[in-house]
């Protein structure tokens, strides 16, 4: 694990006080809140990732969620900033693909996910980087990840292949592993630090 | 839980309106709601002025000494108590009011009518794991609700219980069978699922009123995500082709073709499946709603919904001629409170009513006449009572059918109703003291003291007269 502690979370969507000044108030440079959204093959872990990096720091208490497809979870970064990600998790099979655009809409940073034990799903996960590319907001986040890393002798795509293609397309690029929770928190903090800053007001 | 947050706050919110110092706050509500009523319907601009009158107003809230010394929780009502009051007043101005919208509710309405026929959970890739068609009517029964209600966030809140219902039952699922936790790839094919078997009425119009009129600040995170899931659901349903669903286009236009025969066969079937329906109070009704079905039958089969073009080229403006004649069909399937309402009616100017109900041996006991002997005779009348309610119900093409369990199983259900009653009644009130001009929008509730009566003879099971009257006030 090793990394920053996260900051219990505590929406709910309708919470009143602080996030509430983002949807108009000013921009708050302390205190992101960003659109995050997953696509990648159906199987490949997409959810997840996003649960072993949630249950981290997992609250009981916060019963508001309703599943895995959406989570939010607060991070704190060194510079005393604090992240907030909304995850939206998009359905992979291939029936569904034509309505990513619905959900990748408006999102800050989109985390593309594949399963190093299928070509198949980096093949997929390419496809989704020329979408984005083409049709998602131009200064978006793309995080490219290969997934399932502690299964290396099934190892299909190497990890050459991986940064290869997101070093072409000016990409962040990591393995992970939902399962041992390998890379997991390191995937969001350095997400975090490539987040485009609102500029700080004079004051 | 939530919904009683916001009754209270809407309680709060009348209550603070009546405050001499909130005139100005009544003045500027009523003139805002009576300006709609010099303007044609325009969704972006009236949607654009809403949301902006909302957002004024709220911060006006924020600054008046009525909510002085207030929590950002009782500005938050406030708000929520201004949106319902002001979009219940508007709903019948603004809910599908182009004849655009209205025209593709009405072709989703039928493209999932048929497609439920046949669609099975594989062909939308649900695993077998998390397969429970049994307790996705519980999902289904949320959604179905949706057109209860005025209030965009009450219409919203009905998506989002469905939500997490299916969420529900997948993560229970997955926990049985270990298998990892859902995510998108398990819900929204579940979604897509439950919302095509719920087929309700308007779907198009309600997602089109919430996505307009729902405060902005309020459609965010949680509620924004699964509200994009049920639009693209809507999406999905209605590209829904051969492809889609992994057929074969010729078992997939057979299936559709077998689907419109099932629906129109159902109501020549009717005889023979209600015994019910067969009493002399029944004929009318009956008559009628073959003779409505034959009329849908035969606008299907003009329109041809087997074939039918894309969503853009369905946009041309080729069809609006035949527009009217498409939309008939539909609204006038009478819906099953209209029936039961006729029914009672009849039944009251009959002579000998009374033998009408000799069929029945146990409708006039009493709780002291019955010997446990009788509890499987009861039970199976029962039994037999829903599956033929059900039939029928299915047979309109009703969403009520699954009411029935509802009122039975659910006492719960019953009573967030009588309380959605009363805040309707009061926002009635505040009308009749400060707003007189605007007129109602509440629908008229058709049934009268006497018909209720015959009526909770006829059949307890069948409470939902209400519920039936709101529907319909609803969807004119």
């Amino acid at each position: 694990m090793g990394c920053a502690a996260s900051v219990p979370d505590k929406s709910s969507g309708r919470s009143g006080g602080l996030n509430n000044l983002e949807n108009g108030g000013p921009p708050d440079a302390k205190n992101l809140r960003v659109k995050l959204v997953l696509l990648g093959d159906s199987g490949v872990g997409k959810s997840c990732i996003v649960l072993r990096f949630v249950r981290g720091q997992f609250d009981p208490t916060s019963k508001v969620t309703v599943g895995a497809s959406f989570l939010s979870q607060t991070i704190a970064l060194q510079d005393s900033t604090t992240v907030k990600f909304e995850i939206w998790d998009t359905a992979g099979q291939e029936r569904y693909a034509a309505l990513a655009p619905l959900y990748y809409r408006g999102a800050a940073v989109a985390v593309i996910v594949y399963d190093i034990t299928s070509p198949e799903s980096f093949t997929k996960a390419q496809y989704w980087v020329k979408e984005l590319q083409k049709h998602g907001s131009p200064d978006i986040v793309m995080a490219l990840v290969g997934n399932k890393a502690d299964l290396q002798d099934s190892r299909e795509v190497p990890a050459q292949d991986g940064i290869d293609y997101a070093e072409k397309n000016g990409m962040f690029f990591i393995e992970t592993s939902a399962k041992t929770a390998d890379n997991i928190n390191q995937l969001f903090q350095e997400i975090a630090k490539r987040l485009p800053r609102p500029s700080v007001p004079d004051s | 839980m939530e919904n009683t947050d916001v009754l209270l706050g809407l309680h709060d919110f009348l209550e603070r309106m009546r405050q001499p110092s909130a005139a100005d706050f009544v003045k500027s509500i009523k003139s805002f709601i009576v300006s709609f009523s010099n303007n044609a319907p325009d969704p972006e601009r009236d949607s654009a002025a809403v949301q902006e009158f909302l957002a004024n107003m709220e911060a006006a809230f924020r600054a008046h000494p009525l909510w002085a010394g207030c929590s950002e929780e009782e500005l938050d009502s406030a708000g929520e108590g201004l949106e319902k009051y002001v979009m219940t007043k508007l709903f019948t101005r603004v809910f599908a009011s182009l004849p655009d919208d209205v025209k593709c509710d009405e072709e989703l309405y039928e493209k999932m009518a048929l497609v439920q026929q046949f669609i099975r959970p594989e062909n939308l890739d649900i695993t077998p794991t998390f397969q429970n068609e049994t307790s996705w009517l519980l999902a289904q029964k949320e959604l179905q609700k949706i057109n209860m209600y005025k209030a965009p966030r009450d219409k919203l809140l009905c998506i989002l219980s469905c939500c997490k219902v299916i969420n529900n039952l997948l993560f229970n699922a997955s926990i049985a069978s270990n298998e990892n936790p859902p995510g998108a790839d398990e819900f929204l094919p579940v979604l897509i699922y439950v919302t095509i078997k719920a087929n309700p009425p308007q779907l198009h119009s309600n997602l089109l009123y919430i996505q307009r009129y729902r405060s902005q600040s309020r459609l965010v995170a949680e509620a924004a995500y699964f509200f994009t899931n049920m639009l693209s659901a809507e999406s999905f349903i209605s590209n829904i082709d051969a492809k889609s669903l992994s057929m074969e286009e010729s078992e997939f236009q057979n299936n559709m073709e077998s689907a419109l025969a099932l629906l129109s066969g159902l109501s020549t079937d009717m005889d023979g499946l209600s015994n019910l329906n067969d009493q002399n109070a029944g004929h009318l009704p009956r008559e009628q709603l073959i003779d409505s079905k034959h009329q849908a039958l035969n606008s299907k089969k003009e329109k041809e919904p087997v074939n039918r073009p894309k969503s853009s080229e369905r946009k041309s403006g080729s069809k609006k001629v035949t527009f009217a004649e498409d939309q008939a069909p539909i609204t006038k399937v009478p819906s099953l409170s209209e029936l039961e309402n006729k029914g009672a009616t009849m039944l009251l100017k009959e002579d000998k009513a009374s033998q009408v109900f000799q069929e029945y041996p146990y409708l006039f006991a009493n709780v002291g006449d019955l010997t446990i002997n009788d509890v499987e005779d009861l039970l199976n009348n029962y039994k037999q009572l829903v599956f033929k309610y059900v039939c029928l119900s299915k047979g309109l093409g009703s969403t009520s059918a699954s009411q029935l369990s509802s009122n039975f199983h659910t006492p719960v259900v019953d009573h967030a109703e009588t309380v959605k009653e009363t805040e309707d009644q009061k926002i009635a009130e505040l009308k009749d003291e400060s707003d007189k001009d605007t007129g109602t929008n509440d629908g008229p509730k058709s049934v009268s003291v006497s018909e209720e009566g015959v009526e909770s003879h006829l059949l307890q099971v069948e409470a939902d007269a209400h519920q039936g009257g709101k529907n319909d006030g609803n969807s004119q």
